[in-house]
């Protein structure tokens, strides 16, 4: 007996931390109808992904997605929470309703649209490239075919690249462990999205290293939702957030602020939306 | 990079980890609780009279004993919903009390055997004994061999509890912000080299200074207990 | 008959089960290397952790000194820390501050790959319970067997290794067959440090063509299959051992 009431005891804690946040609502599915009602907008973004998302010592997130979750949340005056996601489980995370909008570097492809909905337009774009020590020369992917290259798990071009270059792939769960593995001559490169290598390079620690390869397919990021939720309020407020940033230039503001290379992604997608008539 | 500049960083980050390490302590504990009712059904199943019962039993405990911890953790964290609504009243299931769950099926299964194999222990002559003083079975079981065996499932249960606490770092592989993945936060955001072989001992550190107690007091407990 | 299967699989995804490992080439390929490198963990961590496990319960059994306090912490250590945690400090704490060669294009290549520290850490940890296993099992021998030896004039070694551990040994069949399991399962941290197992190629399917469902139920189906070949051959080396008048079962 006294089993059961240490169980139930433990359950009490259990759910009523769980408990805490439960809500009377009659929103149905409709999240934006839930963030409104609960004031509170749940953001997925991963945390080692810098300078677009990571951590504080102070175990706060920082980076320009997180500007971008938080730019979202002041619109709505919502308070932003952000849920930390990896590239295996953030679309998971989305589809079962742990988080409310997916702002985590993810590439809008054909087989992910099946599962969550990117709203359009897109807020970034890259394509895949390699970064390899100086003292390799190689120019063309071919050069590096059956070499091992490490990459992060889940990454949509795990399997281009291993299928196209026949690359040897060492993957793992987060960056921390990827750059690890570099540096150790654990694999002779780390296959990564061309923005990420553009910023890694920019850093002195990396001046060793170069991106001598051409980027393949170029394509661009999306901020996600649940599928119900694409064509409803939800999904069509964060696309029009969406495009108003890329209007107003905030996207460009924020990448620089974040210490990014201007992409020329952003430039042009500015170019097209801007106002016709010149500011006052 | 000198020493003393490694030591205050580990201070600086030392708090967030430990936050997190609490919540690997938090995650154990839950997890021996549901794991051991779950378990105490699950070995009554298993020697129950009633065959469907029985066999139910056994299977469910085969089952979850040798699956993967972390297939099972997978299982929990992707398979379950994330909110259940009663009576119109909607409840979150963090991804750590999900975990949770997931850690405490393979705990119920291993338990469930403890049980089994506590309950078998006891000489057949008692049940037997029993019976023809009147006794039902239930009332046998309760009052009669389950004292008994309370003494001999303790120690394995420690050591259960033990391979429990050390398994929970697990869940940052599917991710829950626990004290490993705190401390691979913190490797990746403190660029200076030095600092990974460090950040790996603190983090061992903590879960010896926390499970080795449990270790040794699980064994003085088996060798007092061993004479009976 | 693959072409069946290949058609079977792609009903199978028009029904909304889709099984990439079964019509996608690349996807059948990677899984079944995956499936390899997993047994070849299971049966080369099995060996060097008997032997590990063996050693560790001669020295502890054999020797009160320095040595055995040396067995004895090890064992502590390993058993109260995570392995995971253990497989990522070797991997990466330990790993750099090992012998680099080179490879083909005259780059730093570590001489020990993730396999082979996923071996060692997998060997080292199952050991570690291995030797209290057989530990046990020598202690659940009775004095009168040893006794009996010494008085027949055999020597202090020679009576323990032709009367205890043989007797020992099939004291400890349940137990080592419970760690066996364990390690079978345990080999799927080995995907923390991207050795290409079951899990980790699973995981790599999922995460392109978002099959989770699909792909843990056959993953979990193959991991049950394992730990029921390493329980069904402990039970027959067991029934092979047996001698009649020992051991409980």
């Amino acid at each position: 007996m006294r089993v059961l009431k240490t169980l139930a005891f433990g359950l009490a804690i259990g759910l009523g931390v769980a408990g805490a946040r439960a809500q009377t609502l009659d929103c149905g599915d409709d999240t934006l109808c839930k963030v409104e009602a609960t004031k509170v907008l749940k953001v997925g973004t991963k945390d080692d992904y810098k300078p677009w998302s990571y951590r504080a010592p102070d175990g706060s997130f920082a980076g320009m997605e997180v500007d971008l979750a938080n730019a979202l949340g002041q619109l709505l005056g919502a308070k932003v929470e952000i849920v930390k996601v990896n590239s295996a489980n953030r679309f998971e995370f989305l589809a079962q309703g742990q988080i409310d909008l997916m702002i985590a570097s993810a590439t809008d492809t054909a087989e992910r649209r099946r599962v969550v909905g990117f709203v359009h337009p897109n807020y970034y774009s890259s394509g895949y490239n390699v970064v390899l020590p100086k003292k390799v020369k190689a120019t063309k992917w071919e050069e590096v075919a059956g070499q091992t290259i490490c990459a992060i798990q889940g990454a949509w071009y795990n399997k281009p690249a291993q299928e196209k270059f026949k690359i040897e792939l060492l993957a793992f769960a987060g960056t921390a462990e990827v750059d690890s593995a570099f540096q150790q001559g654990r694999c002779i490169g780390v296959l990564s999205d061309d923005n990420m290598i553009n910023v890694m390079l920019a850093d002195p620690k990396w001046a060793d290293y170069h991106m001598p390869l051409p980027t393949q397919d170029d394509a661009p990021w999306g901020i996600a939702v649940r599928l119900n939720d694409l064509d409803k309020p939800w999904g069509v407020l964060v696309a029009g957030a969406i495009a108003n940033w890329h209007r107003s230039g905030k996207l460009l503001e924020l990448e620089k602020a974040n210490g990014i290379a201007e992409s020329a992604y952003l430039r042009k997608m500015h170019e097209a939306l801007k106002d016709h008539l010149p500011a006052e | 990079m000198s020493e003393t500049t490694i030591l205050t960083d580990i201070f600086r980050w030392l708090p967030f980890v430990l936050w997190g390490f609490a919540l690997n302590i938090l995650m154990s504990i839950l997890a021996i609780m549901l794991g051991t009712a779950a378990g105490v059904f699950l070995g009554f199943g298993q020697i129950s009279h009633v065959r469907l019962i029985g066999r139910i039993s056994r299977l469910a405990t085969q089952l979850f004993r040798n699956a993967p911890w972390l297939v099972l953790l997978f299982y929990c964290i992707f398979l379950m919903p994330y909110s259940f609504t009663v009576s119109g009243v909607t409840y979150n299931v963090p991804s750590w009390l999900r975990a949770t769950l997931g850690f405490s099926v393979p705990v119920a299964a291993n338990f469930s055997e403890i049980v089994r194999g506590a309950i078998g222990s006891i000489p057949k002559g008692q049940w037997e004994a029993a019976e023809v003083l009147g006794y039902t079975r239930t009332v046998t079981l309760f009052r009669i061999i389950l004292p008994q065996c309370v003494t001999r499932m303790l120690p394995p249960w420690m050591n259960l509890y033990a391979l429990l606490i050390t398994a929970t770092p697990l869940a940052s592989i599917v991710g829950v912000d626990e004290a490993l993945a705190r401390t691979q936060a913190a490797v990746q955001s403190e660029v200076q080299p030095g600092f990974l072989i460090p950040m790996y001992l603190t983090l061992l550190t903590m879960f010896f200074l926390y499970a080795y107690p449990i270790s040794r007091v699980s064994a003085a407990l088996e060798r007092r207990f061993q004479t009976v | 008959m693959l072409e069946v299967f290949r058609q079977f699989a792609l009903d199978l995804k028009a029904s909304g089960i889709n099984l990439t490992i079964l019509y996608d080439a690349f996807d059948f390929e990677r899984f079944v290397s995956g499936l390899m490198t997993t047994c070849a963990l299971i049966v080369i961590c099995t060996l060097f952790s008997i032997l590990i496990g063996g050693a560790g319960a001669a020295v502890l059994a054999l020797s009160r000194g320095p040595a055995a306090m040396l067995v004895r912490a090890y064992v502590a250590l390993i058993r109260n820390t995570p392995l995971l945690v253990q497989m990522y400090f070797f991997y990466f704490a330990v790993g750099s501050l090992m012998p680099v060669g080179q490879n083909a294009i005259g780059l730093p290549v570590p001489m020990i790959g993730n396999f082979t520290w996923a071996v060692i850490a997998l060997s080292l940890y199952a050991g570690a319970f291995n030797i209290e296993t057989f530990r046990s099992g020598l202690g659940a021998v009775h004095n009168s067997y040893e006794e009996a030896a010494l008085a027949l004039g055999y020597s202090r070694f020679k009576a323990f290794r032709y009367v205890v551990v043989p007797l020992g040994l099939r004291f400890s069949f349940a137990s080592l067959a419970n760690n066996l399991v364990d390690l079978t399962k345990s080999t799927t941290v080995a995907y923390a440090i991207g050795v290409a197992e079951l899990l980790y190629v699973s995981n790599q399917i999922w995460s392109d063509s978002l099959n989770t469902f699909e792909m843990m139920n056959v993953m979990l189906a193959i991991y049950l299959l394992l730990t029921g070949i390493v329980v069904w051959i402990i039970g027959r080396v067991q029934a092979a051992m047996s001698l009649p008048g020992f051991g409980a079962n």
